[in-house]
């Protein structure tokens, strides 16, 4: 913007550059709000997982699934602000975080797609839908796409067995897909925008 | 709900359970509902209402059948109950004006397992037929031959002929049953059509000749409950299902004679190790150290597996049941569910089961004004499978990694916070509330010598009917997938049965007549295990089965101890490189050393038993390891497949020529 008025003008008058000076201190005022907002949103939250918990021995896993439901992930600024909370140190926490598989520390595509790859479905074809999932999205498991449209992810078993092969597509279940019934799937979450989270 | 009392409680016992008839009971549980069963349900209120019938439509749990879902039980116009698969949206209205308006069946959907009847009580207003045989299906020809046959006799309006979706009869050809009475006539061939009508619909008599008489080898007490009553209401559980009264008999009694009669019945822990209930309880009692904690492991983590899934969702108040009766038995105050998170409807019933019992002074101090007081919460898994191990399980409900610890001591001594501490199965605790009820010689009357009661498995894989089996042990492995199950998926050859999950083995074709028990599937290299069965047919590679197990236990290996750890990794870069046609002879032999050291140096149940799929399939199939060593996996699989023929040396040549 600058050079644009150093062209015109041949030089940079004083009440332009104080006016940008200003405009840009605005902006970061408003950073700096919409931060502080954040963090004491976080704050809030984790005070209130904490406070549903409180008096529980052993609240830590609890707690921890309160907030995956809540951002779909664990985020960083969640666990120390978690840390400071509880007062159990961050790698504590981390330790837990890493060790179980339910928990991420990505975040979630817009579209999840999980394929089940339990031994029944494994036997009836769930690596022939994985490589599907690969042609349609050129990404595999734990993967998400570029455009953070879909996330691909693989689960041990769902407890459905009787429908094997078995695919969940944005918390919706469905039982004996084939490759062929892939790409409707993907097309029907696209023209569906995913549900708040609650 | 005001709370109950004993008083209640018998009054609830004296008087007898309500007779239901009209009903429309859809079974709404995950597997259901992925196949879309409340969009059953929700089609079903909206088609009575519409028809301006009474009939009430009913949630209940899963009966089992999972590989019809959605399944529905429909009883009304004066027939028996009749269960319905494969029932999606569409379908209830058809059912609605078919069955509920004017008593008729609709094709291709009824369930009708054989009941074994042999006599003709009441005259024939249903018939149904089904083709089981292998081939070209011939149920629609047998359904217009017996039109064509009753119209000829003028009783076309009296009798519907309906063709049905399962018999409960597999590979008999074509199968009959008439309704009401239930009798089932196999190998039904074109000369017999005039005389099933002659004599047994008009004459009410039963053609011994045809006559079905193998019964069901089913017995239901684990899933007593499953798929008649509401998961999510306590009065139904109370009214229909003598609920809590199982609670009742214990309370009459003192702990020690509970453990006694817990001991009577031989119950054993059905979470895979069988060690004897009674004796995990009774030496957590002894401890002195107060208070005392009991676990619900509701950590179902073999793939595979989902018998505790389907117990926790279709009746969740029986498991409770059964972890109060061990609470008062061993002492405790404080009972935990630990459920996986990926069963966010078990928990979300459970959590229900939990509140509604609270709310009636079910759980609390001083139960039923008896004393007693207990109460329990539910602690959600992570996705860990070493958690369902006990001391692993313990670490992560007291909010740490699930690492397992070196016992002694038991977790009977030193357990949850340090506190003596049972954890039961889903399973065995839902078999607790039976045995009081009725006795623990009742309950020791099923089964073998060593193995008491019955088995609930999860049958899977390449068979036909996938789906929960509860049976006495010693039932055979082959009566379970081909009498119960139907047989093997397309009627290909079955190769082996895989039980016990990533910790167990398989156990080939030869082996199929064993009895089911503890002893006898270790003897043959595998385990119990939770119940998982998974049926495997012929094109299916074992060293890639094995390969899978191994990768989930690799995966899952939680990296305490060495022999875990790098023994599991090494062994699957080893497979990994037979399966891709690379491996050398001498792998075989490292295979089982390693095999070995991790059996006898891992530090829990999970190292120890991880071997288990490698160990049994080269103790069966060790031909097919030679063979992708030898000649690589396409050799390997053309073997694979040859092998189940007449000739496998034949076979081999033309394997070979192929090759080349």
């Amino acid at each position: 913007m600058l050079e644009e008025v150093e062209r015109k003008h041949g030089y940079i008058p004083q009440q332009v550059g104080d006016e940008v000076s200003r405009l840009l201190e605005l902006k970061l005022e408003r950073i700096k709000r919409a931060q502080a907002k954040l963090e004491t949103g976080i704050r809030r939250d984790v005070q209130r997982h904490v406070a549903r918990w409180s008096g529980e021995e052993g609240n830590l896993i609890m707690i921890l699934h309160a907030i995956q439901n809540q951002y779909g992930y664990v985020p960083r600024e969640v666990a120390m602000e978690l840390s400071r909370e509880l007062g159990v140190r961050l790698a504590r926490i981390y330790e837990v975080i890493t060790f179980y598989h339910y928990f991420k520390l990505q975040p979630p595509g817009k579209h999840n797609v999980t394929v089940c790859n339990g031994t029944a479905c494994y036997l009836k074809g769930a690596a022939g839908l994985l490589a599907e999932l690969r042609t349609q999205l050129g990404v595999g498991e734990g993967q998400t796409t570029p455009d953070r449209e879909f996330h691909v992810d693989v689960v041990r078993c769902i407890g459905c067995c009787g429908m094997s092969p078995a695919v969940v597509c944005d918390g919706k279940t469905h039982g004996r897909v084939k490759p062929a019934d892939i790409a409707g799937f993907l097309a029907a979450a696209r023209a569906t925008s995913p549900e708040a989270k609650p | 709900m005001k709370p109950l009392t004993l008083d209640d409680l018998a009054a609830l016992a004296a008087r007898p359970n309500p007779v239901t008839t009209d009903f429309v009971r859809v079974q709404l549980d995950t597997g259901g509902i992925a196949a879309g069963a409340e969009e059953t349900f929700a089609a079903f209120r909206a088609a009575v209402a519409a028809a301006a019938l009474s009939t009430p439509v009913l949630r209940v749990g899963s009966h089992g059948r999972s590989w019809a879902d959605p399944v529905v039980e429909v009883s009304a116009a004066g027939l028996p109950p009749v269960l319905y698969g494969g029932v999606k949206a569409d379908v209830a209205p058809q059912i609605v004006a078919a069955h509920l308006q004017s008593g008729r069946l609709i094709d291709d959907h009824v369930i009708a397992p054989a009941s074994g009847a042999a006599e003709l009580a009441a005259s024939v207003t249903h018939l149904l037929v089904l083709d089981t045989g292998v081939g070209e299906a011939k149920t629609k020809f047998f359904q217009f031959s017996f039109v064509e046959e009753l119209k000829r006799r003028g009783l076309a309006d009296q009798v519907q002929v309906a063709r049905a979706l399962d018999l409960g009869v597999y590979d008999e050809g074509v199968v009959v049953t008439l309704l009401p009475a239930g009798v089932t006539y196999t190998n039904v061939l074109a000369p017999d059509v005039a005389r099933i009508v002659e004599q047994s619909i008009q004459g009410r008599q039963v053609l011994d000749d045809l006559l079905w008489k193998r019964t069901d080898p089913q017995v239901r007490i684990v899933l007593r409950n499953c798929g008649s009553i509401d998961p999510e209401s306590l009065p139904d559980y109370l009214e229909r299902a003598h609920g809590y009264q199982g609670l009742r008999a214990a309370l009459a009694r003192t702990p020690e004679q509970v453990i006694e009669e817990l001991k009577v019945s031989g119950l054993r822990g059905r979470g895979g190790a069988g060690f004897p209930t009674w004796l995990k309880w009774s030496n957590t009692r002894i401890q002195k150290a107060e208070p005392r904690c009991v676990i619900c492991n509701g950590d179902e983590g073999d793939p595979g597996a989902f018998m505790d899934r389907s117990v926790l969702e279709s009746d969740p108040h029986s498991v409770l049941e059964g972890l109060m009766i061990a609470g008062y038995a061993i002492g405790a105050a404080h009972g935990y569910f630990y459920i996986r998170a990926e069963y966010p409807k078990a928990v979300e019933r459970v959590e229900r089961a939990l509140s509604q019992a609270r709310e009636a002074g079910l759980l609390g101090r001083n139960i039923l004004g008896t004393g007693f007081s207990f109460d329990a919460k539910i602690r959600l898994g992570a996705g860990a499978f070493v958690c369902g191990e006990e001391t692993a399980l313990i670490a992560s409900i007291e909010g740490k990694r699930g690492s397992p610890s070196p016992r002694p001591p038991y977790p009977s001594v030193r357990g949850l916070w340090g506190r003596p501490t049972a954890i039961n199965n889903v399973e065995t605790l839902a078999n607790v509330p039976a045995i009081l009820l009725r006795g623990g010689a009742w309950y020791a009357g099923f089964g073998t010598e060593t193995t008491k009661g019955t088995k609930v498995f999860a049958v899977t894989g390449k068979v036909k009917n996938a789906q929960l089996v509860e049976v006495p042990m010693g039932t055979t492995l082959r009566a379970i997938v081909f009498d119960v199950c139907g047989g093997v998926l397309e009627d290909k050859d079955i190769k082996a049965v895989q039980t016990g999950g990533p910790s167990g083995g398989v156990i080939p074709d030869k082996h199929l007549d064993t009895p089911v028990a503890y002893e006898t599937l270790q003897q043959l290299g595998s385990i119990m295990g939770s119940g998982g069965m998974i049926v495997m047919d012929t094109t299916d590679s074992m060293v890639d089965v094995a390969k899978f197990f191994l990768k989930f236990c690799v995966d899952e290996s939680c990296g305490k101890c060495a022999p875990c750890r790098i023994g599991g990794f090494q062994m699957l870069q080893i497979l990994d490189r037979i399966s891709r046609g690379r491996g050398a002879a001498e792998d075989i032999a490292a295979l089982r050393r390693i095999c070995q050291a991790m059996q006898k140096a891992s530090l829990c149940g999970l190292g120890q038993t991880a071997p288990n799929p490698v160990l049994s399939t080269l103790r069966y199939f060790d031909e097919e390891y030679k063979a992708y060593i030898e000649g690589g996996p396409s050799y390997a699989r053309k073997m694979a497949r040859a092998a189940s023929g007449a000739e496998p040396v034949r076979a081999l040549a033309t394997a070979t020529t192929e090759g080349a």
